[in-house]
């Protein structure tokens, strides 16, 4: 299927001029090198995907094209002519234009506004909206990009938003585009739309190269592929001549480990439960919808989906620290929506969170500060209103060196541990008092191969004692390997339920697109 | 050992390279004037430290830097901008000047009392802007600023109407010598024992912040407010209360300059005690200690100030000049950075809040 | 009746000369803000320059050099805000104080220095006022608005001058997005420490009319803060205005009034203090019941760093 959609979506080929070429690129912050002599090439026409896993080097070396980096060394040649490229504007003064993965977009201006920024039309010195609409209205024209000039982006969805950022390009004549993981906040839907606009693009003799880690997604757009590991190009592939396997092997570097080791456990009393749960967004929106779920004593049930349907708030309102507009949650059998988080945690409830920098751990505290964080008041370090920082710090130096925290500091401030060491602190914290039930959102988020192991294991463990474990994930394989029952998410209510056993890729990913057979409503 | 050393190292360079550029350009303004820098300088330690008179000026101008230096502190450490120190102190100090006289009965046993009620007055008049920015959404910066004057037109129209002394002399009537703050004696002039009070005051502010339960909130707020609300520590309230008792400090230190210094309140009262306590705070890193050693700088300078405009014509305000200068890099993270590299940005932490005021 | 409608001219007049050094320092605040640097040192820019002006009229007899001297140090100053907030990355609301408490003190120094005394200067050649002919004429009114100081004549250009930079300009437009999302700014080519300092140094400028209206188009010396907190009503002006020009100087003639009003009531009505308090409840006021973060630009008081 994926040679088919290749070769009639895309027109370039080999054979086709290059446009682009970066030549022997390598790029070191302090002693990483995020890029270490790396080459590739772009032909006219084509969709040349960038592949590789978080921190693989793909973002640095687009930003060393627009110029936001400078290369220690290494050349770039656009249209056969060496570039230098020292600012964005150089770059798109070549005809490099980028859609960054988070848009910088301006909610209070209209599109046509956001879109002429910096290259305004003008009239007599002052600004020509007029135009600026009219050209806007031609190159949505042009390209099939249905949005609307006069509209401010604060009232946009995302996937109208990203559109805009594609039209800022075209507006600067880019003949190069370089899209960084655009997909990442689309629905499903929004992504086809995407991809067809881009094979618009290429058939109109622009040339892309699409950043990613979905390896699923290149092999249905692309034209090449090249995979980038460790901040080195493993190799560049034509898409029609591999599968999905093999670039997986590419990217990661070994055989892909799929299944985690599991034991049967009995599994006993639901102990988290959760009725009827609305919840509100942070803009009060609602975000979770009459949602009804049960974890049982020794399960672990995973909750898969695409980003931003509702998960966070999911989590939030369980874990007591988002109110519930409606509904009902039970610990244990006791009705605790009315509790708070810490009222929560005294039950029993563990939380990891999603965004371990901004909520699992204070940065500027240190371990030992972090690992009281949620108990600072318990008796154990505290007395009447003082605290006790010695316990504390002997209380961390324990959970520190049960959890293979490096370094096992207790003074060392939480900000200058690596990802995936912050993240097993959090765990720490949270599993070591012994919690009945544990919420763990995205807990493998951005941390290493190792630090993931480590953490599976752990969460195995869990459910080896008998604990309810609610594990959200925006990584399926994850989700896969570590559930014993998944429920699928989207637009903030549950989908599908199954167990892990007759959960397939396909039927997860229809699901999580909404577009499931048992979901009549969907398709109203 | 090494890292408790850098820290106080690394503490110490923020404030240390702000002292510098001022000196060095008031060095430079001095020239410009035809003086001789070194004997303005020498003349403006003297003044500050050179005689046991000069030390009690230098008392007296401190102490109520280091109140307004820990309301600034306080709030500064549960990532809130507290300008309303000004306001605040005249809340205390009006306080004082009410209760001082009508508790004046009680005799040496008021102050106590007194100075509780500026605590109080201070308490509430802070936990304005806390309320309002922690359930209405507005800005501490402005209403703490808009709250200054408001308190300051308050103190004016209580002191010049109710609370006026009988005949023309303007102000609020003295209270009795008996509850006046005691003296220090010992040549030290009009320094009292207000500066007791001021460094006891710095110890509580030390003791809240890193050995109290509500501390160990008050600075998680501070610098993760995602991470308490995480573990179920309440924004507002906190928020609220980091405000208030930043009041209160400043509060108290109204009080202890109506019962130590004046005797009674009359505008215009003190100018830029509030914002000069911003300097003071930042200067000291929004430490209780650092608090007391910017507090005792920016009080050496005002007082050697005059000596220095006697002795070499050097106007005195100079010193208002080289406090501005420093308040003006003290911040300044760039500036450290073209001097020692990148590694500076950590030194900083602490010392700025990375919010803006629209979000 | 007859006192109220002979009083409706003075009191408008009064208006207006309070509301001027109001409408350019909130003008000033403007620009500054909407390119995402926090000026509360408006204030301070008032105060130097009103001082500038003075100086400059004194050493050469003119009162026009005193405005380009004024207007210097309010661009100077401005841009000493600007290089600590956007190069050196300081932060904006403590150079913001520093450049007031740099602006007291240092015209303190001056005033020794320069005139060899403290407190007043000397008389200057000052703004007088200079009737319009015909629109002068205008019953009731028309002496109040049209036989002003030339300043105030600018003051009233200004407002319509300011809204069509910022709505109607690709440099507006510019300096919107700056104080939004700098970043997109920064994307779109165009670089955001030039917009901020051109954004920080006309804030600059206006605040230096706005101050040497004070000392030369009110009075024709300068005195030891003079601004008396002038700078701050600006800064509740901007805010009760929502950021906005029209809006700005609408506030700015609503807290003139306020203060016009204060010569007006009999003391024992309403005590002077309360009536001077009023910018400041209604600004809070306002920041509380929009809850303050829907109206300010986003990125305001925010220093921007690129990677």
């Amino acid at each position: 299927m994926s040679e088919e959609q290749s070769n009639t979506g895309a027109t370039g080929t080999a054979e086709s001029p290059v446009v682009l070429e970066m030549r022997n690129v390598t790029k070191t912050f302090g002693p990483v090198k995020a890029n270490d002599d790396i080459s590739l090439a772009l032909h006219r026409g084509e969709i040349l995907g960038l592949l590789g896993e978080n921190g693989a080097g793909k973002s640095t070396l687009m930003k060393i094209l627009y110029g936001l980096y400078k290369p220690d060394s290494g050349t770039i040649v656009v249209d056969g002519e060496t570039a230098n490229i020292r600012d964005p504007k150089d770059a798109v003064s070549r005809g490099i234009g980028m859609v960054h993965q988070h848009f910088t977009l301006i909610p209070r201006l209209t599109v046509a506004e956001n879109i002429v920024l910096g290259a305004e039309p003008r009239k007599n010195g002052t600004l020509d909206m007029n135009r600026a609409i009219r050209e806007t209205e031609a190159l949505c024209e042009r390209y099939g990009l249905r949005v609307d000039p006069r509209a401010r982006v604060a009232n946009i969805s995302v996937g109208v938003q990203q559109r805009v950022e594609i039209l800022k390009t075209l507006y600067r004549d880019a003949r190069i585009l370089v899209l960084d993981e655009p997909t990442a906040v689309l629905t499903p839907q929004e992504t086809e739309d995407l991809f067809s606009v881009l094979k618009e693009l290429v058939a109109d003799g622009l040339s892309i190269i699409l950043i990613t880690h979905k390896l699923g997604e290149l092999l249905g757009v692309s034209d090449e592929i090249t995979i980038i590991r460790d901040g080195k190009v493993v190799d560049t592939v034509k898409t029609a001549e591999t599968d999905e396997g093999a670039l997986a092997r590419l990217m990661v570097g070994r055989e892909v480990l799929l299944s985690v080791e599991r034991d049967a456990v009995e599994t006993g009393e639901p102990r988290l439960v959760a009725e009827n749960l609305v919840v509100h967004s942070s803009t009060d929106a609602e975000a979770v919808r009459s949602v009804d779920l049960e974890v049982r004593a020794g399960e672990i049930l995973g909750i898969a989906g695409v980003d931003g349907n509702g998960q966070v708030e999911l989590a939030e309102a369980l874990a007591g620290t988002r109110p519930v507009k409606s509904g009902t949650v039970y610990l244990d059998g006791e009705d605790v929506t009315k509790l708070g988080s810490a009222a929560r945690q005294g039950r029993g409830l563990a939380y990891v969170p999603e965004d371990r920098s901004h909520k699992g751990l204070v940065q500027d505290f240190t371990l030992s500060e972090n690992n009281a964080l949620k108990t600072y008041d318990d008796p154990l370090f505290s007395k009447w209103m003082f605290i006790l920082p010695k316990a504390m710090r002997r209380k961390a130096a324990e959970n520190l060196e049960a959890y293979d925290v490096r370094p096992p500091d207790p003074d060392a401030r939480a900000g200058s541990l690596s990802g995936g060491n912050q993240q097993k602190a959090i765990l720490a914290r949270e599993l070591s008092g012994d919690p009945g039930v544990v919420i763990a959102a995205q807990p493998t988020r951005g941390v290493d191969v190792g630090a993931i192991e480590f953490i599976h294991r752990q969460l195995l463990e869990q459910r080896a004692q008998g604990k309810a474990i609610l594990l959200i994930s925006l990584e399926l394989e994850e989700v896969r390997s570590l559930s014993d029952r998944i429920l699928v998410i989207y637009d903030g209510k549950i989908v599908g339920d199954m167990p892990a056993a007759e959960a397939s890729d396909e039927k997860l990913g229809l699901l999580m697109a909404g577009r499931g057979t048992d979901n009549e409503e969907e398709s109203a | 050992m090494r890292r408790i050393l850098g820290g106080i190292g690394g503490a110490l360079v923020f404030p240390m390279i702000a002292i510098l550029i001022a000196f060095a350009i008031g060095a430079v303004i001095i020239l410009a004037t035809g003086n001789n820098p070194a004997a303005a300088y020498a003349a403006l330690a003297k003044g500050a430290f050179g005689n046991p008179a000069a030390i009690g000026r230098t008392i007296v101008n401190t102490t109520p830097l280091i109140f307004t230096g820990l309301a600034v502190a306080v709030a500064f450490r549960t990532g809130l901008f507290n300008i309303g120190g000004e306001g605040q102190f005249y809340m205390g100090a009006i306080a004082a000047a009410f209760l001082g006289v009508s508790l004046g009965f009680l005799g040496f046993a008021a102050i106590p009392l007194v100075l509780i009620g500026c605590v109080l007055a201070g308490f509430l008049w802070g936990s304005l802007p806390g309320i309002l920015k922690a359930y209405f959404g507005a800005h501490e910066v402005i209403t703490t600023i808009m709250l200054n004057f408001i308190a300051i037109f308050l103190t004016a129209y209580l002191t010049r109407v109710p609370l006026a002394r009988e005949g023309p002399i303007p102000g609020t009537e003295p209270v009795e010598a008996a509850i006046r703050i005691p003296l220090l004696g010992l040549g030290l002039g009009r320094a009292n024992l207000g500066i007791m009070i001021a460094l006891l005051a710095a110890l509580v502010a030390y003791l809240l912040l890193w050995r109290t339960r509500r501390g160990f909130e008050l600075r998680a707020v501070g610098l993760s407010p995602g991470a308490a609300n995480y573990a179920g520590m309440g924004i507002g309230k906190n928020t609220v209360l980091a405000l208030a008792i930043g009041g209160a400090f400043a509060g108290v230190g109204g009080g202890v300059e109506v019962l130590g210094v004046y005797g009674n309140m009359d505008l215009p009262f003190v100018r830029n005690i509030g914002f000069n306590g911003i300097g003071v705070a930042l200067l000291g890193r929004n430490h209780p200690v650092g608090v007391v050693l910017g507090a005792l700088l920016f009080g050496a300078l005002a007082s050697g100030a005059q000596q220095m405009q006697f002795d070499t014509q050097v106007p005195l305000d100079l010193a208002s000049v080289l406090l501005a200068v420093i308040l003006l890099f003290v911040t300044a993270t760039k500036i450290v950075e073209l001097i020692l590299g990148k590694r500076a940005r950590e030194l900083v932490s602490g010392t700025r809040l990375e919010r803006g005021l629209g979000s | 009746m007859e006192d109220f409608f002979g009083s409706i001219g003075p009191i408008l007049a009064a208006t207006i000369r309070n509301a001027t050094p109001l409408v350019f320092a909130a003008l000033g605040g403007m620009f500054s803000e909407r390119s995402g640097v926090v000026n509360i040192g408006l204030e301070g820019l008032m105060l130097i320059s009103a001082f500038a002006g003075v100086v400059g009229a004194f050493l050469s007899g003119s009162a026009w050099i005193g405005l380009l001297f004024a207007v210097g140090a309010g661009l100077t100053f401005g841009l000493v805000h600007a290089v600590m907030c956007v190069t050196f990355e300081a932060d904006q609301i403590i150079s913001g104080t520093a450049i007031n408490l740099l602006a007291l003190g240092g015209t303190g120094f001056l005033m020794v220095i320069v005139f060899n005394q403290g407190g007043t200067s000397p008389d200057v050649e000052k703004f007088s006022p200079v009737a319009i002919p015909l629109l002068s004429q205008i019953p009731v009114i028309g002496q109040a608005l049209f036989d002003q100081s030339l300043l105030v004549y600018l003051m009233y250009a200004m407002v319509p001058i300011t809204f069509f930079v910022l709505f109607r300009t690709p440099f507006g437009l510019r300096l919107r997005a700056t104080g939004e999302v700098p970043e997109a700014v920064d994307t779109a080519g165009v670089s955001v420490t030039r917009m901020r300092y051109f954004g920080v140094a006309l804030s600059g400028m206006l605040a230096a009319l706005g101050g040497v209206y004070l000392s030369m188009g009110i009075l024709s010396s300068f005195s030891e803060n003079m601004t008396g907190g002038r700078g701050f009503i600006a800064l509740a002006a901007l805010i009760f205005g929502r950021w906005h020009p029209i809006g700005a100087a609408g506030a700015a003639l609503l807290f003139g009034f306020a203060q016009a009003l204060t010569i007006r009531v009999p003391p024992e009505a309403v005590p002077n203090e309360f009536i001077q308090m009023i910018p400041y409840i209604l600004t809070i006021v306002v920041l509380a019941g929009f809850g303050g973060r829907a109206i300010a630009p986003a990125a305001v008081g925010k220093p921007y760093r690129k990677e």
